[in-house]
């Protein structure tokens, strides 16, 4: 479907696969993410739009294994993660097969992989900026001991190497200081680390760690590393804290980075400069970032690509171009006619009449029938499905592929 | 502002808030009626009444019986205490000790076990663990003191003597020297094991009854504080970043729970010196208690002053360990606002 015959796209790093995920609610089982399916290409940027609600953090938050069970259930799908430089794929032994995207990399499917190995992927594979940074950091630790943990967690061993400690040494000693290092320090280690010898070496450590935290801090243009590092977060403004949650994200220069609205909580005034620092980053790690974002008009600025979803469902996956420009989906359309802009007549806002569907035990049928001005028998009666209708365009919408007889058929035998 | 600073500035202000309290202590004392009204007796006519009110200054304004009053407790002279028939400062020492030694058990063991509990419930939300530890603390906090004391009472001394009741064994007491008058200590500065585990064996019933409702309001506390932390953005973050959950519990959330909680703790200490009256009562415990009660109730001024006004210092104390642990823990607190 998304095969490109000259071969210059990427390959794809990450993949939904009909994800559906489920919260149990005393009313009934909220479909919050219903079958929700989309590639994200290396080094691309590809936006999530859609309205509060549709299922567009729950979905992002996949990618980490960060939804909290209970009350949400993982009802089924797959998120698919290959890594860079990751180990071979196992059915072609890194030659390149249709299992691997012809990658030759592993295929890591998020959501099945054991507790350790999900954590060595978590800050230093994918990475997440969240939306609000004033609660996304710890209010009583410095920014230096926050940042500092990422490093510590995935970064341990070349700390111990720059602190000139090989991994030979076995001593009392040096062992005491790898567990520090790797987080695993007990008591008597915090004790022993203030005196010599351990104290130097500790120091060393201290240093390279430190090191690394004010040049990550400097990459999103903060321009005194050091103070900031000493810093609390309630010390800083909303800008300053988004770049330090940035900064921790990029630590580890990660394959994907889970964006989720990260400058709706900010100040007017500082959102274009933390989109564009996003945006000059991602392209100068050549990172994928997936953009969960209401705003069309921050999404067409920076992102390749752009998903929208609808009530736990993706309506239309496309370029920024082909979607914004030629629309296919009606909530789509009706979208970008709400977005208003400068030379409009005054007074008039355009909006989709109607409001979003209750997601307790939904009926089959597309999601938007109700509020869609297009809608057909089929809508509400069979579920739409992202069928292509260009390169690199689909949309689930029985307007651009009309339900065949058989359809109805096979529908009913698989609800039986 | 660094720690240590706000520590210095706290410790200035104690001397004016001890001063303060006595200050309060004092007046309220006085309202509560004459201190010669102890030695007074029928057959006393009013010339001796009159005598005996100008011997200790009390037809002078208040501000100079507060001043009397003042000089004679700076040189340790606290009065003469007409029920135990001897001068305050010669009797108060040791009973004090016992009730201290009885309190201060009785809050480490509460804050370590409330704590823990609390942890435990807050980890396991909803979980069966949770329920049970819910019933636990229910009934810790709504017990009174003085009928589950009694209990314990029946149960671990009258019936399977498990344990005894009192301070001590009378004759390992006697084998031992006291020079601070905490039992635990004594025995330890002695090497006496004996001692020790006599000290502990005889604290057990009156610490338990004592520290349960203490328990089961830190434990309540912990284990919504910590449930409200795990809920927090940045718990997410932390574990975005790969950190173990043994990490995201100890260094994150559960140090910010610790927060209101331990505010929680410096109140409950006020419960627990007040609860222990009633403790020392059940279990012929040789503290202030016995002592107190019959102080109130035949208006022996001089005790019911130097009481009032030590476990109000005490407090004071204790609440500025609270203040100072709080400050260590948020630093949204030290750095001032």
């Amino acid at each position: 479907m998304t095969s490109n015959l000259e071969g210059t796209e990427p390959p794809v790093i990450a993949e939904v696969r009909d994800l559906r995920v489920h919260f149990g609610s005393k009313r009934g089982r909220v479909h919050a993410v219903d079958g929700v399916g989309f590639q994200i290409r290396d080094g691309e940027m590809l936006g999530l739009v859609g309205e509060t609600g549709c299922g567009k953090s729950v979905t992002g938050r996949a990618f980490l294994n960060l939804i909290p069970q209970p009350p949400a259930i993982i009802a089924g799908g797959e998120v698919l993660f290959r890594p860079r430089g990751g180990a071979a794929c196992p059915a072609c032994a890194g030659s390149g097969c249709h299992a691997c995207g012809q990658t030759g990399g592993e295929t890591l499917d998020l959501l099945k992989l054991p507790q350790d190995r999900m954590r060595q992927i978590r800050g230093a594979r994918i990475a997440m900026i969240f939306q609000d940074p004033g609660k996304a950091l710890n209010p009583t630790l410095t920014i230096g001991v926050q940042m500092a943990e990422v490093f510590l967690q995935h970064k341990s061993d070349e700390l111990l190497q720059d602190a000139g400690i090989s991994a030979d040494d076995r001593n009392l000693a040096a062992n005491a200081l790898r567990r520090i290092a790797h987080q695993e320090d007990r008591w008597l280690d915090r004790r022993l680390k203030r005196f010599p010898p351990l104290r130097q070496a500790a120091g060393r450590i201290q240093q390279a760690l430190d090191a690394r935290v004010a040049a990550a801090l400097a990459e999103t243009q903060i321009a005194n590393p050091l103070r900031v590092m000493r810093a609390y977060p309630h010390e800083l403004s909303g800008g300053m804290r988004q770049r330090v949650m940035i900064a921790q994200a990029l630590a580890c220069d990660p394959d994907l980075i889970i964006a989720d609205e990260p400058t709706t909580a900010l100040d007017v005034t500082i959102q274009a400069r933390i989109l564009e620092l996003i945006k000059t980053l991602q392209e100068r790690h050549r990172t994928a970032v997936l953009y969960i974002s209401h705003d069309l008009s921050l999404v067409r600025k920076v992102c390749d690509r752009v998903a929208v979803m609808y009530a736990g469902r993706v309506a239309e996956v496309g370029t920024v171009s082909d979607v914004f420009s030629n629309p296919r989906h009606p909530y789509t359309q009706g979208l970008l006619a709400a977005v208003p802009r400068a030379g409009a007549r005054r007074g008039h806002l355009a909006s989709i009449p109607g409001s979003v569907p209750e997601l307790v035990n939904p009926t089959p049928g597309c999601r938007f029938a109700d509020r869609c001005s297009q809608v057909m028998p089929a809508c509400t009666q069979l579920d739409p499905v992202l069928g292509s209708v260009g390169e690199g365009h689909s949309v689930a919408c029985f307007l651009e592929h009309p339900p065949h007889a058989g359809a109805a058929k096979i529908e009913k035998a698989l609800t039986e | 502002m660094q720690l240590r600073d706000y520590i210095i500035r706290r410790l200035l202000i104690l001397p004016i808030l001890i001063f303060g309290v006595s200050v309060i202590v004092f007046t309220l004392t006085r309202i509560g009626g004459s201190p010669i009204g102890v030695y007074l007796s029928h057959e006393m006519n009013a010339e001796e009444v009159a005598a005996l009110e100008e011997r200790f200054h009390l037809n002078e304004p208040l501000y100079t019986q507060y001043w009397y009053w003042l000089k004679a407790a700076l040189s340790g002279d606290f009065g003469y205490s007409g029920v135990a028939s001897a001068p305050v400062a010669e009797v108060f020492w040791p009973k004090f000790a016992a009730t201290m030694e009885l309190s201060i058990f009785s809050a480490a063991v509460a804050v370590t076990l409330g704590l823990w509990l609390g942890v435990f419930a807050g980890t396991r939300r909803n979980k069966w663990q949770d329920h049970v530890t819910r019933v636990v603390a229910v009934s810790g906090a709504s017990l009174p003191l003085f009928w589950f004391g009694i209990i314990l009472l029946i149960v671990f001394w009258a019936n399977l003597g498990w344990f005894p009741v009192g301070r001590s064994n009378a004759e390992i007491w006697a084998s031992i020297a006291h020079p601070t008058g905490f039992y635990i200590v004594d025995s330890i500065l002695a090497g006496s094991w004996q001692g020790l585990v006599d000290a502990l064996w005889h604290l057990t019933l009156p610490a338990i009854t004592l520290g349960f409702g203490a328990v089961a309001i830190i434990t309540r506390m912990m284990r919504s504080a910590l449930v409200e932390e795990l809920q927090q953005d940045y718990v997410d973050a932390a574990r975005a970043k790969g950190l173990p959950e043994r990490l995201v519990l100890n260094r994150h959330a559960k140090r910010n729970a610790l927060v209101p909680t331990v505010t929680v703790i410096g109140l409950t200490i006020a419960f627990l010196m007040q609860g222990a009256i009633a403790a020392e009562i059940i279990y012929r415990w040789p503290g202030l208690g016995r002592w107190m009660a019959s102080a109130v109730v035949r208006g022996d001024q001089a005790t019911i002053m130097t009481y009032v006004l030590f476990t109000s210092v005490l407090f004071l104390f204790a609440n500025l360990i609270v203040d100072i642990i709080y400050a260590k823990l948020d630093p949204r607190v030290r750095l001032g606002d």
